[in-house]
C-alpha cells in the first residue's frame, strides 16, 4: 500500500517536472540550460561583478579617476597593499605607510618619493570627492579610504592618478561604449536585415551584397581612419558619442545577416500562415509571432558581439584616436606603456590588462553558453 | 570547361562589383571627414609660413578638380586605380600615393602572408589533432587557448611578450631591421635579417585568426570523423593519421579554404596596432601616419582600398582553387 503510494507520489513529480518542461517559457528553457553549464555560469558572475564595479565605480573607487583627483606627491608611485604588520608590531586595523617627497645628499640631491614609518589606517565610508552615483544621486562617500593621505592599490600613473579608480572607471566607460556601439549596429542591422528577408527578391541581393561588402572591408584600419579626423577641439564626451557612432555604423553587417536569415527562414513557416488564415494584422503577426520566435537568437548576437566593439574601441584608445582623458577606457590607460622606461620600472601599468581579458572572457564564455541554451537542439547532443 | 569559364567570369564579375562598392564607401566616408584636401594642402603651407587667402583655396581646388561634382571624382579615382594602376596624389606630400605606398605595402603584405601561412600551418594539423583526442586534456587546454585568442587581441599580447622581454633579456624586441639594413637595398642578406627580425611580429600577427581557426578546423573534422564513411574506412584496416588525412580532412576542407579570406581580414585588422606596439616602422609607419597622424585622406583611402583589394583577390583566388581541388565541385564543371 505504502509502495503504491509512493509509486504513484514519484510518477506525479515526474509529471511535475514533465509538466514544468512543456509548460515553461522559452526564456525559462533557455535560463534551465544556461544554468546547468557550469563554466558559462561562473563567467556569468564574474561578468555580473565586472559590471557591478562599472557601474557603481564612482563609489567603489576612493579618488576622482581624472587628474583633479590626483596625487601629486606619489606619481609612478608602486601600488600599495594594506597590512595589518610592520616593524613596529601588529595591529587589527589594516594600514599602509604614508608616503614623502624626500631630497638629501643620500639621493644625490634628486628628488624621490620613500616611505615613512608614519601608519595610516584604512577607514570606510569615507567623505571625499562628491560625484553624482548613476548620474543622479549626488555623494561624497567612497567605499574606502585612508585617514591621512592617499592609498593607492594598484600604483599611480606618471600624473599621481590612482589607477585602482581609473580601472573601475575605465570598465565602466567600456561597457557605455560597447553598449552604445551594440545599441546602434542592432538597430541598423534590425532594419536592414528585416527589410532584406521580409522583401527578398532583388532587394535582398542589393542588401546582401552591401553586407558582404562591409565584413570585407578591414574595419580597424576603416575606423582609424575615420576617427582620425575628430577635429582636436571636440570635447571628450563629442569624441565618446562619435567613437560609439563609429563603432555602431560599421559593426552591423554580421548581425544584419542573422537577422535577413531569420526572418526569410520564419516568414513562411507554418505558423506564421496558420495566424494568417485565422485573420491576424501583419503588425499582430510580427508582434507576437515572428519576433518572440527570434528575441533569444537577437539577445546572444547581441552578447557575442559586444566584446568586439570593447576591443575595437580599446585599440582605437589605445593608438589615440579614440577616447581619451578625462574619460577613460583601458586603451587610454595603456597609451603610454610602450616606453621602455614604463617596461622597465613601472609594471603596475599593466594591472587593469588581465582584468580586461576577465571581462572580454567573461563576456565570450556567456555568449556561448547563452548560444547553446538557445539552441533547442542541444540538449540531445 | 565551358561550365568552368563561366563561374571564373561570374566570380570575376563578383568580385569587381564587390571592389566598385568597397570604392563606393572609402571614397565617401573620405568625403564625409570634415574639410577636402585642398584646405588640408593649404593649411600645412600656412604652417610653413606662407600666407593663404581664401582665393588660394578655391584655386586649389579647381587645381585639384575638387569644384567637379562627387561622382565624377569618384569615377575619375577609380578608373585610375583600376586601369592606370594609380591610386591618387597624396594631400600632403604631392606626389603619387603608389610610389608612397611602394616598398612598405610589400613589407606589409609579407608580414600579413607570413601570419596566414603560419596560421594554416599550425592550425590545420593542431584542429585535426585536437578533434581526434576529443575530451583529453590536449584539447582542453588548446579550447581555452582559442577563447584567450579572442579575449587576448593580438596588440596586448604583443604588450606582453614585450613587457616579459624587457624583464628578462632587456630587449624589447621591436623593428624589423637591424641598424645596418634598415636603409640598405633589398639583398638576401637583407631579407635573412628581415626573417630573424620578423618572425615575432607574424607570430603575434598570426594569434588571434591561428587561436580561433584551431577550433573551426576541430569543429569541422568532429563532424566529420563520426560519420559512417570513417567507420567504413576504419573496418577496411586503416587508422591514424592516414585515416584522418584521407576521408574526414578532405572532407572539412572546403569551409577551411572559404575561411583565408576571412582570416586576412582579422590580420589586417590588428596589423597597424601590432606595427604601433612593435616599432614596426617599415610597415606601421606607413598605415598609421597615413591614416592617423597626417590626416591624408587620400593616402588613407588608398591603403584602405588596396588592402580590401588583397582580401577581394585572395578570396577569388580560394573560390577558384576550391572548385579545382574539391571533386564534388569539379565534377560539375569537367565530367
Amino acid at each position: 500500500m505504502i509502495a503504491l503510494a509512493r509509486r504513484l507520489g514519484r510518477r506525479r513529480a515526474a509529471d511535475a517536472t514533465k509538466e514544468a518542461y512543456f509548460t515553461a517559457s522559452q526564456g525559462q528553457l533557455i535560463w534551465q540550460r544556461f544554468r546547468a553549464n557550469r563554466t558559462a555560469r561562473a563567467a556569468f558572475y564574474v561578468l555580473f561583478f565586472f559590471i557591478f564595479c562599472g557601474v557603481f565605480a564612482p563609489f567603489l573607487s576612493p579618488y576622482n579617476p581624472t587628474s583633479a583627483g590626483r596625487n601629486a606627491d606619489y606619481t609612478n608611485g608602486a601600488p600599495q597593499i594594506p597590512q595589518f604588520c610592520d616593524d613596529s608590531g601588529c595591529s587589527w586595523r589594516p594600514f599602509v605607510h604614508g608616503t614623502e617627497r624626500y631630497r638629501g645628499a643620500d639621493t644625490n640631491f634628486r628628488w624621490v618619493t620613500r616611505q615613512t614609518e608614519e601608519r595610516s589606517y584604512l577607514t570606510f565610508l569615507p567623505r571625499g570627492s562628491e560625484y553624482r552615483l548613476l548620474g543622479v544621486i549626488p555623494m561624497d562617500r567612497h567605499l574606502f579610504g585612508v585617514e591621512e593621505g592617499f592609498i593607492h592599490v594598484f600604483g599611480t600613473d606618471a600624473q599621481g592618478k590612482d589607477i585602482f579608480s581609473r580601472t573601475l572607471h575605465a570598465i565602466g566607460v567600456s561597457l557605455a561604449v560597447g553598449s552604445a556601439g551594440v545599441l546602434i549596429s542592432f538597430v541598423l542591422a534590425l532594419i536592414i536585415g528585416g527589410v532584406a528577408g521580409y522583401f527578398g527578391g532583388w532587394v535582398d541581393t542589393v542588401l546582401q551584397a552591401l553586407m558582404d561588402t562591409v565584413k570585407t572591408v578591414p574595419t580597424i584600419p576603416l575606423f582609424m581612419a575615420v576617427a582620425a579626423f575628430i577635429p582636436d577641439t571636440w570635447s571628450a564626451e563629442q569624441r565618446f558619442f562619435f567613437i560609439s557612432l563609429v563603432l555602431g555604423l560599421l559593426g552591423w553587417g554580421t548581425l544584419a545577416r542573422r537577422i535577413r536569415t531569420h526572418v526569410l527562414a520564419e516568414r513562411s513557416a507554418d505558423y506564421v500562415l496558420a495566424a494568417r488564415m485565422s485573420g491576424a494584422s501583419a503588425g499582430h503577426v510580427i508582434r507576437r509571432h515572428l519576433l518572440p520566435s527570434f528575441t533569444s537568437y537577437i539577445i546572444v548576437d547581441l552578447v557575442i558581439s559586444f566584446p568586439y566593439m570593447v576591443l575595437a574601441e580599446t585599440a582605437l584608445s589605445f593608438i589615440g584616436l579614440g577616447l581619451n582623458d578625462p574619460v577613460n577606457s583601458l586603451g587610454v590607460m595603456l597609451q603610454n606603456v610602450t616606453r621602455v622606461e614604463v617596461m622597465l620600472n613601472y609594471h603596475w601599468y599593466f594591472i587593469p590588462v588581465p582584468i580586461f581579458v576577465a571581462i572580454v572572457l567573461a563576456f565570450v564564455l556567456v555568449g556561448d553558453g547563452l548560444r547553446d541554451a538557445a539552441d533547442p537542439y542541444s540538449e540531445k547532443r | 570547361m565551358a561550365a568552368f569559364a563561366r563561374f571564373i567570369a561570374y566570380r570575376f564579375a563578383a568580385a569587381m562589383a564587390t571592389m566598385l562598392l568597397v570604392s563606393l564607401i572609402v571614397f565617401t566616408l573620405m568625403e564625409l571627414v570634415p574639410g577636402n584636401c585642398a584646405e588640408r594642402y593649404i593649411a600645412y603651407k600656412a604652417t610653413q609660413g606662407f600666407v593663404v587667402t581664401d582665393a588660394d583655396i578655391r584655386a586649389e581646388e579647381v587645381r585639384m578638380g575638387l569644384d567637379r561634382p562627387y561622382l565624377v571624382r569618384w569615377v575619375d579615382w577609380i578608373s585610375g586605380v583600376f586601369f592606370r594602376f594609380e591610386l591618387g596624389e597624396s594631400c600632403l606630400w604631392r606626389v603619387d600615393v603608389s610610389q608612397l605606398i611602394g616598398d612598405k605595402l610589400l613589407i606589409s603584405l609579407a608580414l600579413a602572408g607570413g601570419a596566414l601561412i603560419l596560421t594554416y600551418l599550425v592550425s590545420v594539423p593542431v584542429g585535426v589533432a585536437s578533434a581526434a583526442l576529443r575530451g583529453g586534456w590536449f584539447d582542453g587546454s588548446l579550447r581555452i587557448l582559442s577563447y584567450l585568442g579572442l579575449a587576448l587581441p593580438n596588440f596586448l599580447l604583443a604588450l606582453a611578450i614585450m613587457l616579459l622581454s624587457t624583464i628578462w633579456f632587456g630587449d624589447t624586441m621591436t623593428g624589423l631591421f637591424s641598424e645596418e639594413f634598415r636603409n640598405a637595398p633589398w639583398s638576401w642578406a637583407r631579407f635573412v635579417d628581415f626573417l630573424s627580425n620578423a618572425w615575432l611580429a607574424i607570430a603575434i600577427l598570426g594569434w588571434s585568426a591561428m587561436a580561433i581557426q584551431i577550433q573551426t578546423v576541430r569543429a569541422l573534422m568532429s563532424d566529420e570523423q563520426d560519420k559512417l564513411y570513417v567507420t567504413a574506412a576504419r573496418a577496411r584496416g586503416l587508422s591514424g593519421w592516414r585515416l584522418l588525412m584521407r576521408y574526414p580532412a578532405r572532407h572539412a576542407l572546403g569551409p577551411v579554404v572559404n575561411s583565408v579570406g576571412f582570416d586576412l581580414n582579422r590580420i589586417f585588422n590588428d596589423l597597424p596596432i601590432v606595427a604601433a606596439v612593435l616599432i614596426l616602422t617599415e610597415a606601421g609607419s606607413l598605415l598609421l601616419e597615413a591614416l592617423a597622424r597626417s590626416n591624408d585622406q587620400q593616402l588613407a583611402g588608398a591603403i584602405i582600398l588596396t588592402m580590401t583589394m588583397t582580401i577581394v583577390i585572395l578570396n577569388f583566388l580560394t573560390d577558384i582553387l576550391l572548385a579545382v581541388i574539391d571533386p564534388r565541385v569539379r565534377k560539375g564543371f569537367f565530367a
